[in-house]
């Protein structure tokens, strides 16, 4: 009875564009069937069928959920789907279609996140999976890793391109594209600014990403730069004299390091001779 | 000797504190014996020195016959365990264990069968234990109580009742003592040895599974360190069961709940052996099955044991390495990692955990943008397993991406049946560096284009992006011209202008008086040794009195002291 109504749940839910209020009442009540049929957390008492349900509705949940926006959701699914992911294939009735779309995606937000700790944890938890060649040419998978590599090499233009309208793998991934470009920009502009001494308008345009030269200007307002002449001069000057004072005092610190030692060595060698 | 009965009873209750109170005054008897010469009136001390006596006998008289003499061999050790339980000292027990790898070699299950019969009596308290572990090694047949084959087993059994009814009493038939029960564990060890290597896993995980529930029942102090040696062959039969450890289904799984119980009984009753080696068992099966979060909570919610064995120490260190250079956290990770290697016993028998240990530290020292020493690639022992890392290691100081990309296509086996696979992809980054350092330090000003081709980057522009970013990481002093397309390199300044020196300076130095610290906490002395010089100076101190007084009263005259003299 309730694994029927379930099925018709989900065949709704299937539907990529359905609104978020519709789907989180959508979902609220397919949890409320898996409540009845007990397989909220998988036992090995549930039966295949049942599981393989919950499964999908925590799949679909996590997927609406992220295309709301709403990372605190999207993260409560996939630590809600981790348990399933652990089951042997045997435990379901069919395998599932949107395991490695999920994983993918959660990786990618581990990386929007900075977290980047729990994204090599969760990776080296996908060789479990199969071989390493074949994780990186999934679909879905490979893409956060050859993400990940680029950006820690900093071959931005790289993945800049990867994060273009037709190259994302599917929609969801997209949405999480839009977090990380911001955050590209930001890494971008910090090297540019130790790296060049000054930059022309248009170079710098294209280095950023930046659609206009309007952009560039509220961009470059936004980060302290000074404009002259059509080109942007990095606050070189300022910083020196910041580092400066810094070293002064790091020069103080030096000292008393040194002192500090110097004592200790002697009590030391007092309890020692 | 109150302190000494609750000792030898095997089925004890569960009352810790009492027993320990009891093991406390059991030792303070000890320790005021060892002052004097062994006592002769004492039933227990003499036991013990007829085992002894009697096995130095049989290891001369049969050393000829390789079965007889590793029977002796198995029971010179019961005599360590005998003295391990009676003065509460681990130490015995370690030395028993540690004979165990080199009995290992000649151990069979007929050898084993013969010394379980001949230790345990059919009807004897331990014998349930004996039974089990007969059934184990597969010969259920052998009588208990006497040597296989021979015809006084049934004799005895059958005088068993009288003799267990008053030990005390028979002084006439053959000494029979109660078979304590770390000498049942001990050779239940030795069947887990032998079923080990017979490689018959599932039997041996079912026996494990039995050993431990024994352990358990028995609830022993001085089976601390047996039972860590037991809960490591538990792991190692599950790990070697179908489904294989990758595998979230494998049995390693199965078994953690066990061992996490285990892991918690032993940090409440302060048995550090268990719990340093459950530790290191649950760390090891984590990364088996690739759960690295897991790991990382179990590190941040237990206390690995300040005293633990030193093998143990850098098994655990080495897996803190490993867990660490997951989650990028190379420094922590190259710090337990080197302790690891130091750590671990540099004698033959290791050799596995210091090649493992050093090839993660070898990817771990790259990753951090270091190139190891190329000593380290020419030790005899590692030489031929290191030779993988060299060429990685070769590729990366040079910072040839297409030396790198190929080197780890082709050794990528390795690499992967090291575990260190995915640490080694992580590179490329480095490569990039080190390139790119390599350039500037090579050529004042160098063109984009130039970079581009000589590191085999995709474009022009990645190549801007990847400079700048070095650039900014600190890898490079340089600055990027980006009309004419150049990268122009800054003057390297004078490293001895810093502080660097005087810091790498301090750190030797802290190495060195650690060092010494903690040479000093591990010297050891005697156990109450002072005691018998107080007793001395105690008696010398009466003496002295004593004189006084009788100088006082007049007794000691000139004359006997003349005497004396005279005597002398």
């Amino acid at each position: 009875m309730a694994d029927r109504q379930l099925t018709t749940l989900l065949t709704q839910l299937r539907t990529p564009s359905l609104p978020f209020p519709q789907s989180t009442t959508l979902l609220s009540k397919a949890k409320l069937l898996l409540l009845q049929l007990s397989a909220l957390t998988p036992s090995p008492t549930i039966l295949p069928a049942n599981l393989t349900l919950a499964r999908e509705v925590y799949e679909l949940g996590a997927l609406h959920s992220l295309r709301a926006k709403n990372p605190d959701s999207f993260t409560r699914y996939v630590s809600q789907l981790q348990p399933f992911y652990e089951l042997p294939p045997s435990a379901f009735s069919s395998p599932s279609q949107n395991q490695n779309k999920v994983t993918a995606l959660w990786l990618l937000f581990l990386l929007t996140q900075g977290r980047y700790t729990e994204f090599h944890s969760d990776l080296e938890g996908l060789s479990t999976r199969g071989s390493v060649a074949e994780v990186e040419n999934d679909k879905f998978l490979g893409y956060p890793i050859k993400l990940e590599r680029w950006l820690m090499e900093g071959a931005y233009d790289r993945v800049w391109k990867a994060m273009k309208k037709g190259e994302v793998p599917s929609e969801e991934f997209g949405v999480l594209c839009e977090v990380l470009t911001p955050q590209i920009r930001r890494e971008i502009a910090s090297s540019s600014e130790r790296a060049y001494p000054s930059l022309p308008f248009l170079s710098a345009q294209s280095l950023l990403f930046l659609d206009s030269e309007g952009a560039v200007v509220d961009f470059a307002h936004s980060r302290g730069w000074v404009i002259k002449d059509r080109t942007i001069y990095f606050p070189t000057a300022a910083e020196l004299n910041a580092d400066e004072e810094g070293e002064q005092e790091q020069e103080k610190e030096v000292g008393q390091m040194v002192i500090e030692n110097t004592l200790g060595y002697a009590r030391q060698l007092e309890t020692i001779v | 000797m109150p302190g000494k009965t609750p000792d030898r009873e095997p089925a004890r209750g569960g009352n810790n504190n009492n027993n320990n109170k009891m093991k406390g005054k059991g030792k303070k008897g000890e320790d005021e014996k060892m002052t004097v010469v062994v006592p002769p009136s004492k039933k227990k001390e003499d036991v013990e020195g007829d085992v002894v006596v009697m096995e130095g006998v049989e290891n001369e008289g049969e050393g000829e016959d390789p079965v007889e003499k590793t029977v002796a061999d198995i029971k010179s050790n019961f005599a360590l365990l005998d003295r391990a339980v009676a003065l509460f000292d681990a130490r015995f027990t370690l030395r028993a264990l540690r004979s165990v790898s080199s009995i290992r070699k000649r151990l069979t299950g007929d050898v084993l069968a013969r010394v379980v019969a001949e230790t345990y009596m059919a009807s004897s308290s331990g014998a349930e234990i004996a039974v089990g572990l007969l059934k184990a090694i597969g010969r259920e047949e052998v009588q208990l109580g006497g040597k296989v084959g021979g015809g006084g087993g049934e004799m005895e059994i059958d005088s068993e009742p009288t003799t267990k009814a008053g030990s005390g009493k028979n002084g006439v038939k053959k000494e029979q003592k109660e078979v304590i029960p770390e000498i049942g564990v001990f050779l239940g060890i030795l069947t887990q040895v032998l079923l080990h290597d017979g490689k018959q896993w599932q039997q041996g995980l079912e026996f494990s599974r039995y050993l431990i529930e024994k352990i358990q029942e028995l609830n022993r102090r001085t089976l601390d360190g047996l039972s860590a040696k037991v809960y490591f062959y538990f792991e190692l039969f599950a790990e070697q069961l179908a489904p294989l450890p990758p595998s979230s289904q494998s049995t390693i799984v199965a078994i953690r709940p066990t061992l996490l119980a285990a892991l918690r009984t032993a940090v409440l009753r302060k048995d550090t052996d268990t719990q340093a080696s459950v530790i290191v068992l649950l760390l090891r099966s984590y990364l088996l099955t690739s759960h690295i979060s897991q790991a990382d909570l179990l590190v941040s919610h237990t206390q690995f044991p300040e005293n633990a064995a030193n093998n143990q120490v850098a098994r655990y260190l080495y897996y803190l390495g490993k867990v660490r250079a997951i989650q990028l956290l190379y420094t922590e990770a190259h710090n337990h990692l080197t302790a690891a290697t130091r750590k671990a016993p540099s004698s033959a028998c290791a050799l596995g955990f210091g090649q493992t240990a050093t090839k993660l530290l070898l990817v771990v020292e790259l990753l951090m943008g270091d190139i190891p020493d190329r000593a380290t690639f020419r030790q005899p022992a590692m030489e031929a397993s290191l030779h993988p890392y060299f060429l990685l290691v070769r590729a990366v100081r040079v910072g040839d991406l297409e030396d790198f990309e190929s080197v780890v296509a082709q050794h990528g086996d390795t690499f992967r049946r090291d575990g260190t696979y995915t640490l080694i992809l992580r590179l490329r980054q480095n490569v990039i560096k080190t390139g790119i350092r390599m350039m500037s330090l090579s050529y004042s000003r160098i063109s984009l284009r130039d970079i581009c081709i000589r590191l085999h980057l995709g474009s022009e522009e990645s190549a801007e992006y990847i400079v700048a970013k070095a650039i900014r990481d600190g890898v490079i002093e340089a600055t990027l011209d980006r009309e004419k397309g150049y990268m122009k390199s800054k003057e390297v300044g004078d490293v001895y202008a810093t502080s660097e020196p005087g810091e790498t300076f301090h750190d030797r130095i802290r190495a060195c008086l650690s060092l010494h610290d903690e040479s000093v906490k591990a010297m050891r002395f005697p156990m109450n040794q002072h005691r018998l010089e107080l007793k001395n100076a105690q008696e010398a101190r009466e003496r002295e009195r004593e004189m006084a007084k009788e100088i006082q009263e007049g007794d000691l005259d000139e004359d006997d002291l003349g005497g004396e003299f005279e005597g002398m």
